[in-house]
C-alpha cells in the first residue's frame, strides 16, 4: 500500500454524544436529583451494577459496570434509579430529529450517540461553520428536551476522529480535529484513549514498539498490517488515523436473541424454563418485527462456578413463531449439564432469511401457525406487548423487564411498545 | 425508583399552563391529592409513551420538595399520579 498523507479535506463529519445519557435524563426528569450523585441500574438488587453514572457520581470514582456495594462505598450518598426505557427513547427521538434537520445522512450509532455526515447537505447548510451548527444543536437539545441536557460534539474528517474529538472535553465539549491539529491532539493522548484500542490491542501495538498514538500514526501500513494486527485491520487503522473514512458501513442482522441474568441462582427447573420461554417470546417478537425467519437456534447457560455451556442446531425448516422458537430452544436446553446452579441464560436465532409468512402453505397446520402468530401480534399491537402470551412464559412477565439495548437501536420502537 | 412511593391513583388537575410558541403544549400546574393542593414549580420531562394503541403522556414534575410522576391517558382523558419520589427517603436507600 502506498504511503498516505493526512487527509486535508475540511472536517465534514459531526459526532454527537449525550453526556452520561441515562443519568442525565434521570436528572432532567427529576430536578431534585440534579447536583447529586446518581447511578442508573437495570434492576435494583443487592448485586446490581451501575449502567450509567452522573458526572457527580463519576467525580467520586463511580464507574459504569461497577457493582452497587462498591459504588456505594465510594459515594455513600449515591442515589440509585431504575432505568426507564421510554424516557430514553423520547430523548433519542428528539436528538435524532434535530440531527436529521441538518442532513439526510444521519446514523444513530447507539441510544446516546449519532453521526451527521455533512458531505451531501444543501449548500445553505454547507456554507455554515460546523462549530456554529454544533453550538446550535446543543441549544436546540436544551430547548427541546430540557435545560439539564448536555452533549459532546466532535467534528473531524471521518467518524473515528469525530468520535475522538467528542471525547476530548467532557462534559459539554465541542472540539474539532483537522489536518492542522491532528498531531498535537494525538500527542496529548494515550493509546487506550483511542476508540477501539483496549488492553489487547495496546499489547499488540506495544509488541511492535508503538507506545503512543503519535507513534501509531507514524507507523507504516505494512508494519500495522503484517506485524501488529496481522490482517487488513492494520490498513484500516492506517487510513482511519489519517482521517480517511472507512467506518461508513452498515451490517445485516445475523442473529436475534435475548439473555437474562437470573434474579436468584437457586431457581428450580420449571422457573428457569419459564424464564427461557419468556426470552423466546421476545426473540420471536424481534424476529417478526424485522420480518425475518430463522433456521438455527442457540441456547446457553452460565453457571455459578463461571462455567459456560451452549448448544446450537440448524433445522431443515424455517420458523418464526414464539411457540416454535420455544419448543426448539427447550429441546436444546434440556440437554444441559445439571450439576450446578445457573446464573444466566440466553437464546438466539441465526441463519436468518426474509420471512416467508405471506406464502400460503399446502400444509394446513403450517398455515394455522402463521394465522395464530399474526392474531397474537395483532392483539399485542393493539393492547400492548404481552397482553396475550403463552402460559409457559407468563410467570416471568413481571420478573423479566424490558431493558435498554446497548449498542443498537434496531428494536427500540418495538421494545418501547412493551411499556 | 428506590426512593419513590407508588401511588397509581386517579387525581384531579386543577390548573394548567402552556409552553411553546408555535404549538403550545399543555402541562399540569396544580393537582389535588388527598385533599391537598400541590403546585408544581418546574417541569422535568414530558414524554409520550404508547401502551398498545393508547397514547399516554408522562409528566415528571416537581414542587421543589418532591418529584411527581403524572400520566395522562389521551384516550380516556384521565390523569393519574403514578409515584412521588421524595429526597427525604434517600437516607434509607443504601
Amino acid at each position: 500500500m502506498p504511503p498516505l498523507e493526512i487527509n486535508r479535506q475540511a472536517p465534514q463529519v459531526m459526532h454527537i454524544d449525550l453526556n452520561s445519557c441515562f443519568a442525565t435524563v434521570e436528572q432532567q426528569a427529576r430536578p431534585l436529583l440534579r447536583g447529586h450523585p446518581v447511578g442508573v441500574t437495570n434492576r435494583i438488587t443487592k448485586s446490581c451494577c451501575i449502567i450509567a453514572a452522573s458526572y457527580e457520581a463519576k467525580s467520586l470514582g463511580v464507574k459504569v459496570g461497577m457493582r452497587r456495594d462498591e459504588a456505594v462505598r465510594l459515594a455513600p450518598d449515591l442515589i440509585l434509579a431504575e432505568s426507564d426505557p421510554p424516557k430514553y427513547h423520547y430523548v433519542y427521538q428528539r436528538l435524532a430529529n434535530i440531527m436529521k434537520s441538518y442532513s439526510p445522512a444521519v446514523a444513530m450509532k447507539s441510544i446516546d450517540e449519532g453521526v451527521i455526515d455533512f458531505h451531501h447537505t444543501r449548500t445553505y447548510i454547507n456554507r455554515r461553520d460546523l462549530s456554529v451548527i454544533g453550538l446550535e444543536i446543543k441549544q436546540r437539545l436544551k430547548d427541546d428536551v430540557g435545560s439539564w441536557m448536555r452533549c459532546n460534539i466532535g467534528i473531524a474528517p471521518n467518524r473515528f476522529l469525530a468520535k475522538l474529538a467528542a471525547s476530548l472535553h467532557k462534559p459539554d465539549g465541542l472540539d474539532v480535529i483537522n489536518h492542522q491539529n491532528l498531531r498535537s491532539t494525538l500527542a496529548g493522548l494515550k493509546l487506550t484513549d483511542l476508540s477501539g484500542i483496549a488492553e489487547r490491542n495496546q499489547a499488540r501495538l506495544n509488541g511492535a514498539a508503538i507506545y503512543t498514538p503519535l507513534e501509531f500514526l507514524d507507523a507504516p501500513a505494512e508494519v500495522l498490517r503484517r506485524q501488529v494486527f496481522k490482517s487488513v485491520c492494520g490498513e484500516d487503522w492506517y487510513k482511519r488515523l489519517r482521517g480517511y473514512e472507512i467506518d461508513d458501513q452498515t451490517f445485516n442482522t445475523k442473529t436475534v436473541g435475548r439473555q437474562y441474568v437470573l434474579e436468584n441462582s437457586r431457581l428450580d427447573n420449571a422457573t428457569i424454563c419459564s424464564r427461557l420461554a419468556y426470552l423466546c417470546e421476545t426473540t420471536g417478537m424481534k424476529l417478526r418485527y424485522k420480518n425475518m425467519c430463522a433456521r438455527g437456534v442457540m441456547v446457553y447457560a452460565r453457571y455459578s462456578s463461571g462455567d459456560y455451556w451452549y448448544d446450537k442446531k440448524v433445522f431443515k425448516t424455517t420458523f418464526f413463531s414464539n411457540a416454535e422458537i420455544c419448543r426448539r430452544a427447550l429441546l436444546l436446553f434440556n440437554r444441559r449439564p445439571q450439576d450446578d446452579y445457573i446464573r444466566e441464560i440466553g437464546v438466539s436465532c441465526y441463519k436468518l432469511s426474509p420471512s416467508d409468512q405471506n406464502q400460503l402453505s399446502l400444509l394446513e397446520e403450517v398455515n394455522q401457525e402463521v394465522w395464530l402468530s399474526q392474531a397474537l401480534d395483532c392483539i399485542n399491537q393493539k393492547y400492548g406487548n404481552f397482553t396475550i402470551a403463552y402460559a409457559s412464559a407468563y410467570p416471568s412477565h413481571q420478573m423479566v423487564k424490558q431493558k435498554i439495548p446497548f449498542g443498537s437501536t434496531r428494536y427500540f420502537e418495538l421494545l418501547c411498545g412493551a411499556a | 425508583m428506590e426512593d419513590a412511593i407508588l401511588i397509581n391513583q386517579d387525581i384531579n388537575v386543577v390548573a394548567y399552563y402552556f409552553k411553546g410558541k408555535d404549538q403550545p403544549k399543555c402541562f399540569p400546574k396544580r393537582i389535588e391529592y388527598k385533599g391537598r393542593q400541590i403546585t408544581f414549580t418546574e417541569t422535568g420531562l414530558r414524554h409520550p409513551t404508547q401502551k398498545g394503541q393508547r397514547m399516554v403522556h408522562v409528566f415528571d414534575m416537581t414542587d421543589g420538595q418532591a418529584d411527581y410522576r403524572l400520566e395522562f391517558d389521551a384516550a380516556s382523558l384521565i390523569w393519574k399520579l403514578v409515584y412521588v419520589a421524595d429526597m427525604a427517603y434517600a437516607a434509607f436507600r443504601n
